[in-house]
């Protein structure tokens, strides 16, 4: 039996609305409206669930102000699961009010069917010139024309060719000490292909060799938090079966989004399924992000060349709170010799992106992403280090927009080039 | 509300500060309280948020006209249902005004915007090394001017006081619309009524506090923390009476009962015994010499009375450890059930044995969990009612229950609310205290100020 959304009435009833997550909400914080709070959030589906209120466009308006960026849940006393609840209420929506038709049309046709993505991609990489110029310093495009995408929004271009059609499904290295499958993600396998080229190389490096399933989908996130279980649950599926044939110790990832769909909400969405639950509990174990792997590895410090720069690291949310990763990148960033590294304040904030979220509240986005880029200026870095594509898409945006050169890479990055400045060397 | 009236508050506010929406409404009719509101009868018509004085004065002139009722309102923490919408009235929330305006370190003062958030400005202040004590749980997030309007205390209270203590003046927009302002920068000041302290504790129900002038003392250097475990909650208690019958003021002294030290012990594995009848956390703080001799004392007094284990932290990290315990304490317990209703009857600091031993009766009395966390060291103690708000048949219990802890706290002399505030949770309870007089008094100052009676009405006199 699939839960229902009454059910989570358990949930909701365990908020004493004492307010805790108004300080550290980062939507409540631009708008300050109560119903924009997580407080607000869990009585707005209580009223539903005891029918006090309707489902209403207003309903779906507030939902749809949630970042995912589960800060409220860490910081509630009771330990509400409010993004639980708002992924309930989203799946509530969808399934009574049914999806939007481009929230449909992507979902259901592009994202879960990966030729049409893949053709879709690739000939949004040819044809991308004409809509996009370039970006200053080389970095991202810029809208050419008002494509209900704001003008000023630097986005990243399509890579010319994806990252996955790049390699071979294996790459190996003699005396591989460890075998482990790469769980892409789609900003990497189409946008940020140098980030993938960098995990593959460290790990390469290191002694481990790299299967890179060519079958893998989606993870599935971007429509499950916007309700759409029916996709979700075919693209976990389908991820699943791909995965489940590889013969690995590990699984990795490079993004905190992904690594917590394939470690935990797979096995979730799935509960009720006899057999792909267990399966996905059993995947789930192998996951380890980047970072978490490659501190694991000896020696993964040896042979390190001097990199002088100035560094700062940004938590992602899914990769902080979701994956619980937070020692690891510094440690990978306190080892490069040369580099010095500056924490900015609030490290783990939300830089404001929430995939989706940044699409359909650009400016509400933007405005989360100021105390970021000011947060970054204040440690006078160079170089901005993350964990995850989303966020150094919509981080690289907000510097652009405030005109600091600061360039934004993957902790993969970084490690790759503390290893080519010692070959250099 | 009137399309009239909705159109003159946005021509005050501005658009982008006003909510008629049904969901943003809704989100009014709750705070941090148990009090639930009837969303049928009590959905707000409008929510404001002006930017200054001068806005919240013209709303509320504009309301008295109308006579519209006014709910004032902070960041919605407060536990005594003060800040529930109430039919078709203005919520008025005061969060935009937040700015902290001088901390003025020649005269050991800060003045602030009703909106700061009271973390905020301690952390502003400790920064140049001053302190702003009271210390509310909801202090990260709850503002200057809600602190003020409850009086809101905390843990600190035992040696610092609560807010009524640090402020000394005030910027109110009365409920005509006036802007007056009490007291000043000095700590001296006897000229006329001490409106500052009518104020100070009114609940929003004289007027629209708007600015806060507070006085600031030296940080101290230094704190030192400990912690004792005890057989029996009695002895703890005794010991909480001894220590400062000794004379010691400790910053803090908390106490756990044996609820609280299971569940925290079973969530947060701090190294409690489970079998222990109470625990006493114990914080001293003030210059670095004198913090050893002081809790050497306190620590001989815990064993005198029977203290099976006492633990000092020796570096700020093993304080912390200890301080972990009485962190965790809430997530811990509200792992058993899904509903908790924290209580803050408070009595004389001697009657706490007894105190303790009533609430336990009645918690056997009506089968129900009450498990007690206190500010033992100034009578203020926390009975944490644990249920589930779906099981009816319980809340009915519960309620009765808590009735009547009300009614056996002022029976020992103690106060309804020691800082939680007395607004629509405890209002049908309030004569007990006053009496019919007191309580008279107290009306009459209302209307001789809202003879409209539009600012909060229902809180402290009832319905």
């Amino acid at each position: 039996m699939e839960r229902s959304f009454e059910s989570w009435e358990k949930e909701v009833i365990r908020c004493i609305r004492c307010g805790a997550c108004q300080n550290v909400c980062p939507v409540f914080k631009e708008l300050q409206a109560e119903s924009t709070v997580a407080r607000g959030r869990v009585k707005l589906i209580s009223g539903v669930i005891t029918k006090e209120l309707d489902l209403t466009e207003g309903f779906s308006d507030k939902m749809s102000l949630c970042l995912m960026c589960k800060a409220c849940v860490v910081n509630c006393p009771s330990g509400v699961k409010v993004d639980k609840l708002v992924e309930a209420a989203r799946k509530e929506i969808a399934e009574q009010k049914g999806l939007s038709l481009l929230k449909k049309l992507i979902f259901r046709l592009v994202l879960k069917n990966r030729w049409v993505f893949n053709t879709g991609m690739k000939a949004g990489s040819v044809f991308q010139g004409l809509v996009f110029r370039k970006g200053p310093q080389g970095q991202g495009m810029l809208p050419r024309m008002s494509l209900g995408l704001d003008k000023r929004r630097l986005l990243s271009p399509l890579a010319p060719k994806s990252f996955r059609s790049g390699y071979p499904q294996v790459i190996k290295v003699s005396g591989a000490k460890l075998r482990v499958a790469f769980f892409t993600g789609c900003m990497i396998n189409y946008i940020y292909t140098d980030t993938g080229n960098a995990v593959i190389n460290v790990l390469k490096h290191n002694g481990v060799e790299v299967v890179i399933p060519s079958l893998q989908n989606c993870c599935g996130t971007p429509v499950r938090i916007n309700g759409d279980y029916e996709s979700a649950k075919e693209m976990a599926k389908a991820n699943i079966d791909v995965f489940w044939k590889e013969e690995v110790d590990l699984i990795v990832v490079a993004c905190g989004t992904c690594g917590l769909a394939l470690k935990e909400e797979y096995a979730e969405l799935l509960e009720d399924d006899p057999i792909y639950a267990e399966k996905a509990k059993k995947l789930g174990v192998l996951v380890k992000d980047f970072t978490e792997l490659v501190v694991s590895l000896e020696g993964f410090a040896d042979r390190i060349g001097h990199l002088p720069m100035k560094v700062t690291y940004h938590d992602p949310c899914h990769l902080v709170r979701g994956l619980k990763v937070k020692e690891q990148p510094r440690q990978i960033i306190k080892s490069i010799s040369g580099v010095i590294f500056n924490e900015m304040q609030k490290s783990d904030t939300c830089c404001g992106s929430g995939g989706s979220f940044s699409l359909a509240h650009y400016e509400l986005s933007t405005q989360i992403n100021d105390h970021k880029v000011n947060d970054i200026k204040q440690t006078g870095a160079e170089v901005l280090v993350t964990g995850c594509s989303a966020c150094r898409m919509h981080i690289a945006d907000g510097l652009h927009r405030q005109n600091v050169p600061v360039k934004v890479i993957h902790t993969a990055q970084l490690l790759e080039m503390a290893y080519t400045a010692k070959n250099n060397s | 509300m009137k399309s009239e009236i909705i159109q003159r508050l946005t021509e005050i506010v501005g658009g982008d500060n006003i909510y008629t929406a049904l969901e943003d409404l809704y989100c009014y009719t709750y705070d941090a309280s148990f009090v639930k509101a009837d969303i049928k009868k009590d959905l707000a018509g409008v929510a404001v948020y002006p930017g200054n004085t001068e806005e919240v004065s013209r709303i509320l002139k504009l309301a008295n006209l109308e006579k519209i009722p006014v709910v004032p309102r902070g960041a919605g923490s407060n536990v005594s249902g003060g800040t529930i919408s109430i039919g078709d009235c203005i919520v008025l929330v005061l969060k935009r005004m937040n700015k902290i305006l001088e901390i003025d370190r020649k005269n050991l003062i800060a003045v602030v915007e009703t909106g700061v958030i009271t973390g905020q400005l301690q952390s502003e202040v400790e920064s140049v090394g001053l302190f702003y004590p009271p210390d509310p749980a909801s202090q990260a997030f709850s503002t200057m001017g809600g602190n003020v309007a409850e009086c809101a205390g905390g843990p600190r209270g035992v040696k610092y006081g609560v807010t009524r203590d640090y402020v000394i003046g005030l910027e109110v927009v009365l409920p005509t619309g006036e802007v007056i302002n009490t007291g000043g920068r000095t700590i001296k000041n006897v000229t006329g009524y001490d409106m500052t302290n009518l104020f100070t504790g009114s609940e929003g129900t004289l007027c629209v506090i708007t600015k806060i002038i507070v006085k600031l003392i030296p940080l101290p250097e230094g704190k030192s923390t400990m912690m004792a475990v005890f057989s029996e909650i009695d002895q703890a208690c005794e010991t909480v009476s001894e220590i400062i019958a000794g004379g010691l003021v400790p910053c803090s002294l908390e106490l756990l009962d044996n609820i609280y030290i299971k569940n925290i012990e079973e969530y947060a594995k701090v190294g409690l015994p489970t079998d222990a009848g109470a625990v006493l956390l114990i914080e001293v703080d003030g210059d670095s010499e004198i913090l050893a001799k002081q809790i050497g004392k306190i620590e001989q007094t815990c064993r005198r009375l029977g203290a099976v284990q006492i633990r000092i932290a020796k570096t700020k990290e093993e304080a912390n450890e200890l301080w972990r315990a009485r962190r965790s304490a809430f997530a811990a317990v509200s792992r058993v059930k899904p509903t908790i209703i924290g209580e803050d009857a408070t009595v004389p600091r001697s009657s706490i044995p007894v105190a303790v031993r009533r609430i336990q009766e009645i918690a056997a009395k009506y089968n129900i969990i009450i498990a007690i966390l206190g500010h033992a060291g100034d009578g203020n103690l926390h009975a944490t009612i644990l249920t589930d708000a779906t099981d009816l048949e319980e809340a009915a219990r519960v309620e009765k229950a808590i009735d009547e802890i009300f009614v056996a706290t002022v029976e020992m002399g103690g106060s309804l609310s020691g800082e939680h505030g007395i607004g629509r949770a405890k209002s049908k309870f309030i004569t007990r205290q006053t009496g019919e007089v007191g309580l008279e008094v107290q009306h009459r100052i209302k209307q001789a100020l809202d003879p409209n009676n539009i600012l909060n009405p229902g809180v402290m006199f009832g319905a």
